[in-house]
Order: C-alpha cells, then sequence, then structure tokens
C-alpha cells in the first residue's frame, strides 16, 4: 500500500462526475479485531517515540514542520484512536498486566508500523494517517484528495452564529457552503440553523463529494445538508437570489508559492483545494461576483483568504467594482492576528 | 396559612410539622398516664410515642439545617488543579497520584472527570494538572480538598533509601460560565502563540494550542492538549470562568462566611491541610483532626469519603455554633 494514496493531481478533474469513491473509514470508527500482545505493542511504541525524537526540530527549521514534541503528541492520538480500551494500557505499571496479555486495535501492529514511517519519513500528514481530523467539536473524516479543515476555517462558524443571532432570518434559510472538501463548515454551520435551515454544499472533487456526504451521514444531518458535485455557482443555479448566506475556503496560495509549501500540504494535499492562480484570488474574486446574483438581500457572507494583503484588496475590489451591492464588508483576524476572513451583506 | 403559600416557605413547613409532632407526643403521653390498667394500650402507645419522639428529633435538626446559611456554590461542578510544590520529581509523582486519587474518587461517585491540561515532568510525573468534574454536589463535597498535601515516603529516585518530604497543591474552584463572570468578548484577547508562518492553507499542524487573557486582570489561560483550537478554546475559557468567577466570590464574601470558613481552614491554598506518611501507611488530616491507616484505600479514592465527611459534619457544626451564637 506504500504511496498508493500519491494521486496525480489530475485525477480529480471535472470529467467525470459519476465516479463512484468510496470513503474510508477513519481508523478511531473501525472495530478493534486485531490482536497483539503488550510487549510487542510496547515495542512499537518505544520504535514509533524514538523515530519521531530523532527529528529533533529538522522539520521545523526546513519548512516549518512538526518538531519531535508536536509528534510525540500525535503518537499519543494515534495510540488513542488505535488502540480498543485506550485507557492508558502503554503506561500502567507492569504489575497489573503481564506482558503476553492481548491487547486489542483496529488495525494490525503491522500496519502501525508502516503508518508511522509514513508519517515520520514520507511527511504523510496525521489527519491522513488516523483518517480523521477534530475540528471544533466535531471529528471529520477525511482522506488524501480532500483539503484537511485547518483550525482558522473553525472561526467562519463563529462568525456565522454571530451574523444569526444579530438577524434571526438568517437562521431558517439556505446557505451555501462552495468548495466544502470535508464538508466541514457545511456541517458546522448546519448544526447552528433553525429546522427549516439548509445548507448546499459544492465541491468540484468526486473524492470530497464523497467524504463531505459520508461525514453529514455520520452527523445524522442528511436532511439539512446537500451535498453537489461541480463548480462553485454550478449546481446552484436553480436556487439563484433564494441564499440568505454563503461562505467559503477556496484555494487562495498564488502558483509560484506552491512548490514551498510545508511537505505535508505540498506533497500530500490536494492542488485544487490549495492552488488560487498567479495571484491566488481567481476563485475569491470568482466568489464575489457571483455572490451579488446568488445572495437575497441582507445575506451574509465570509469568505477565508490568505491574509491581510488578499483581504485589504477584496474589500477594495468590492467596495469598487461592486460598488452599492453589499454593506458592512469588513476584515476579521484569525487567532494568530492575521486578516484571514472577509465578511458582509448583500444590499438591500 | 393556605399549602400554596407554604410551599413559599419551607420552613414554616418544617415548624408546623414540629408542632403537629408535639401534639401528637403530647396525646400519646396522656394515653400512656390514662390507661394504666390496660398494658397492652400503654405499650403500644409507649412504642409510637418513642417513634414519634425520634421522628420530632430529626425535624428539629432538618429544621435547623434548613436555616443554616449555604454556600451558593455549593451545587456546582468544579475545576481541580494540582500543582507539584517543593521536592522537584517526587512531588510531580505525587501529584499524578494525587490528580489519580480524586479521578477514582469521582468515578465512584458517578461524577464525570474530565483532564483538561497535563504538564508532565521528566519522569512522566505531573508538574501541573487540571481536571473538570462535574456530578451532583461536587463543590460541596471537594471544597475543603483546597490546600497543601504533604507526602512523606521515599522517591523512587532516592538510592540511599530515605525518606523524603514533598508537597503538592490543590485548588478546587466552583465552576461558573460567562453569565456569572460577565465575561465580556472585547475584555478577551485570544492568540495561539505558534512560531510565525502564514498560516490557514499553507500549514498543516495538529497544534492548536489557544491562550485566552483576561485584559482587565491579566490572568492568562493556555491549553494545548485537545485535538481541535475550538476545544481548546472551550477549556481555556472554562478555566478562566472559574478563577475569575473565584476571585469575585473571595472579594464578595460576608465577614459572617469568612469566619466560617476560617473555623474549618482557610481554604487558603498555601495551608497544610493533610499528611501523606507512606512508611507508617496512614494519612492524617490536621483541621479535624483524624487519620487513617489505609493509606492505600484513600488513594484508590475508596477512603477519602472518611475525611470528606468529617470535613462536612464540622462545617455543620460550625455553621449551627455560629448560628445559635448569634
Amino acid at each position: 500500500m506504500r504511496l498508493s494514496f500519491i494521486r496525480p493531481i489530475s485525477c480529480c478533474a471535472v470529467s467525470s462526475p459519476t465516479t463512484l469513491v468510496k470513503p474510508q473509514t477513519p481508523l478511531f470508527l473501525r472495530p478493534p479485531t486485531f490482536k497483539t500482545t503488550l510487549t510487542d505493542l510496547k515495542k512499537w511504541h518505544l520504535w514509533a517515540k524514538s523515530l519521531a525524537s530523532s527529528v529533533g526540530s529538522a522539520f521545523l527549521n526546513l519548512d516549518n514542520g512538526p518538531d519531535s514534541n508536536q509528534l510525540l503528541r500525535e503518537l499519543n492520538w494515534l495510540i488513542e484512536d488505535a488502540i480498543g480500551t485506550p485507557k492508558s494500557i502503554l503506561e500502567q505499571p507492569h504489575k497489573s498486566r503481564n506482558g503476553n496479555s492481548t491487547v486489542l486495535i483496529r488495525t494490525c501492529l503491522d500496519e502501525l508500523y508502516v503508518l508511522w514511517k509514513q508519517r515520520v519519513e514520507e511527511r504523510r500528514p496525521f489527519q491522513y494517517v488516523v483518517g480523521c481530523e477534530h475540528w471544533r467539536d466535531l471529528v471529520l473524516s477525511v482522506q488524501e484528495g480532500v483539503l484537511i479543515p485547518r483550525p482558522e476555517t473553525e472561526l467562519i462558524v463563529d462568525l456565522v452564529d454571530e451574523a444569526i443571532k444579530e438577524n434571526e432570518e438568517l437562521r431558517d434559510g439556505l446557505w451555501g457552503d462552495l468548495g466544502t472538501g470535508s464538508g466541514a463548515l457545511a456541517i458546522g454551520i448546519a448544526r447552528i440553523l433553525g429546522s427549516k435551515g439548509r445548507v448546499i454544499a459544492t465541491d468540484l472533487s468526486p473524492v470530497a463529494t464523497a467524504v463531505a456526504s459520508y461525514n453529514v451521514q455520520r452527523y445524522d444531518l442528511e436532511e439539512k445538508v446537500h451535498v453537489k458535485q461541480g463548480s462553485w455557482f454550478e449546481p446552484l443555479r436553480d436556487n439563484e437570489g433564494e441564499f440568505v448566506g454563503l461562505v467559503s475556503n477556496p484555494p487562495y496560495i498564488p502558483s509560484k508559492d506552491i512548490g514551498g509549501l510545508q511537505a505535508e500540504v505540498g506533497r500530500h494535499e490536494p492542488r485544487l483545494a490549495l492552488d488560487g492562480g498567479a495571484s491566488g484570488m481567481n476563485d475569491l474574486i470568482h466568489l464575489c461576483d457571483g455572490a451579488v446574483s446568488m445572495l437575497k438581500p441582507g445575506g451574509f457572507f465570509a469568505f477565508e483568504t490568505n491574509g491581510d494583503e488578499q483581504s485589504k484588496f477584496l474589500v477594495h475590489y468590492i467596495e469598487t467594482k461592486k460598488q452599492g451591492s453589499f454593506s458592512k464588508v469588513k476584515m476579521v483576524s484569525d487567532f494568530a492576528g492575521i486578516q484571514r476572513f472577509i465578511t458582509g451583506f448583500r444590499g438591500r | 396559612m393556605t399549602v400554596n403559600s407554604l410551599k413559599n416557605h419551607p420552613h414554616l413547613a418544617g415548624e408546623i410539622c414540629v408542632t403537629l409532632n408535639w401534639q401528637e407526643i403530647k396525646e400519646l403521653k396522656s394515653v400512656i398516664s390514662e390507661c394504666e390498667d390496660d398494658k397492652d394500650m400503654q405499650q403500644m402507645a409507649s412504642e409510637v410515642l418513642s417513634e414519634a419522639t425520634e421522628g420530632e428529633k430529626k425535624f428539629q435538626v432538618l429544621l435547623l439545617k434548613s436555616l443554616l446559611p449555604k454556600d451558593d456554590a455549593d451545587e456546582r461542578d468544579c475545576i481541580l488543579e494540582v500543582r507539584a510544590g517543593t521536592g522537584g520529581e517526587e512531588a510531580s509523582l505525587f501529584a499524578m497520584d494525587i490528580f489519580k486519587m480524586y479521578e477514582k474518587y469521582s468515578v465512584k461517585k458517578g461524577w464525570k472527570y474530565e483532564v483538561l491540561e497535563v504538564a508532565e515532568s521528566d519522569l512522566k510525573g505531573y508538574k501541573e494538572a487540571i481536571a473538570s468534574i462535574s456530578g451532583t454536589s461536587v463543590y460541596r463535597k471537594l471544597k475543603f480538598e483546597s490546600g497543601i498535601h504533604r507526602v512523606q515516603r521515599v522517591p523512587v529516585t532516592e538510592k540511599a533509601g530515605r525518606v523524603h518530604t514533598s508537597a503538592v497543591s490543590v485548588a478546587i474552584l466552583p465552576q461558573a460560565d460567562q453569565l456569572d463572570v460577565k465575561l465580556r468578548n472585547e475584555d478577551l484577547r485570544i492568540d495561539t502563540y505558534r512560531s510565525g508562518g502564514s498560516g490557514g492553507q499553507h500549514a498543516n499542524t495538529t497544534n492548536s494550542a489557544v491562550r485566552i487573557t483576561h485584559m482587565p486582570s491579566g490572568i492568562t489561560v493556555s491549553i494545548q492538549d485537545q485535538r481541535s483550537q475550538h476545544m481548546n478554546k472551550a477549556k481555556a475559557l472554562k478555566i478562566l470562568c472559574a478563577k475569575l468567577y473565584e476571585i469575585e466570590r473571595l472579594s464578595n464574601q460576608s465577614s459572617r462566611s469568612k469566619l466560617r470558613l476560617k473555623q474549618i481552614g482557610s481554604g487558603d491554598r498555601s495551608e497544610r491541610i493533610r499528611t501523606y506518611n507512606f512508611p507508617q501507611g496512614r494519612v492524617t488530616d490536621h483541621r479535624v483532626g483524624i487519620t487513617t491507616h489505609s493509606i492505600d484505600d484513600v488513594l484508590q479514592g475508596d477512603d477519602l469519603d472518611a475525611f470528606i465527611d468529617a470535613l462536612l459534619l464540622r462545617e455543620e457544626m460550625d455553621a449551627i455554633a455560629l448560628f445559635s451564637s448569634t
């Protein structure tokens, strides 16, 4: 199975919307049907710890990747996800259990060796290794071909929540999540909407739509969230002018920067979800243009950007090129102090 | 007085019960004196009389208790903070033992014990550990655990076999929400103390640590153990609210409840409240002067009630004493 997960980027292209992609089950949801002994598991743990420690701050200095401490924390989470009875079995004093006692795990021990090697040596993102990402209060399934939702993006749900609290009409309307990826924003928003509130989530990638549908189903939201495959607004033509809100975390990295990305991102995450063209703003501009006709008067939008420079540009773009279409357009910072989002309302 | 208006005066209801009971007792006494010839009747009456007298005593105690001033935090959930004090690694190892003692105790009580943050020492002990405990009367039961817990034992790190004395501090804070402490968003600064970089799509990190600074008080809380930024933030906020609530409580306490606290112990983290002596297998609580010789049972959370019940009883007696003296 080595390297089989690295797909050529072109495979995510438009041509075959009927492609059936079977989403992978995250490690923590698989049944604990594999057996190993405590001794063997401890041996693996020691090996994995020393592999993590050998990294030191090499990746950090190279491309802002993880250092040993971070890898060791991930190792604990891998154990948490992989072991049937997670009660810190490896930490228990020797007296209570002997080395031959059986431990139930969710994948075979050989696979744990392979997974940890991939994590450290190939810089495979931890979230792909365990097949999930903890995001807000959700645990979302992710796999190669789907962007791993970022902590910064969590804030968009808070921004939507604030907008809804100010205008309760938004709670029972139609929302759109464009380029949904794993479905994170669509699911996060669906959970704060009222009984009549709905979300349509779109994505060009069949892998993303399959994974998003799986996550929607896991959170029992099939009634509230519809996942549609297609480019940006294309699958939404029937609902033009009906949206009370639009959110998106579109690709925004300028093409020239893709080569220098942190290995976890550049080598493993889908370029389709990262590359925003020469300026990085091709898709963001397309979204700002489209929002004019898609949003109802008073409707809200929140888009994530590459940060300060792009946010400033887009606010200026909306104020000059889309004069009169939007009101209260502003930039919002993430917790690192970067102007990460632009938000605003469709004029009434 | 109607039944409905009684509902608004539960202590009066108790009083009326006592009055009714008194009447019954009076009647029973006269039955006994009037039926000297009917031994059976007399016997029956005196049995009923002793029951009624017993019941009346219980009523009186309940009535008294209902009139005692209560700590309004008693029914709240709590935040437990355990910190290794003097004694280096040994103190950290004991901090872990204490932290786990409360976990086991909580499980036995059917409470929810949620670890919020653990800072490990080199030998896998705990330099600092924080948990949230929720359930029925959690704060009431645990409030007297705040203070310095001292340990005397031969540390695993000690080659010559000498007994060392180390200390661990425990703080129990009632939980509070943002409304309790009137927390305003504009008073908070939230940041991710991570090294630079462009963030967003550029970075794949599982580090979602969050630091919250409450600007008016300067209190900061950082949480990094959770797997999402949202959860780190939620936990940090929870701890911050508990800290602010405690500050507010301490400054608002009337002189009367301060006096009550004084009698059991200041609740001050710097007061030595308990000693765990391993060579002698005993645990002593210095406030109620109780010693148990089953140190293992205490650390397994089995015998902790011996102290907790004694402290609660003491609190009640102090309150009664104070009540009847005023």
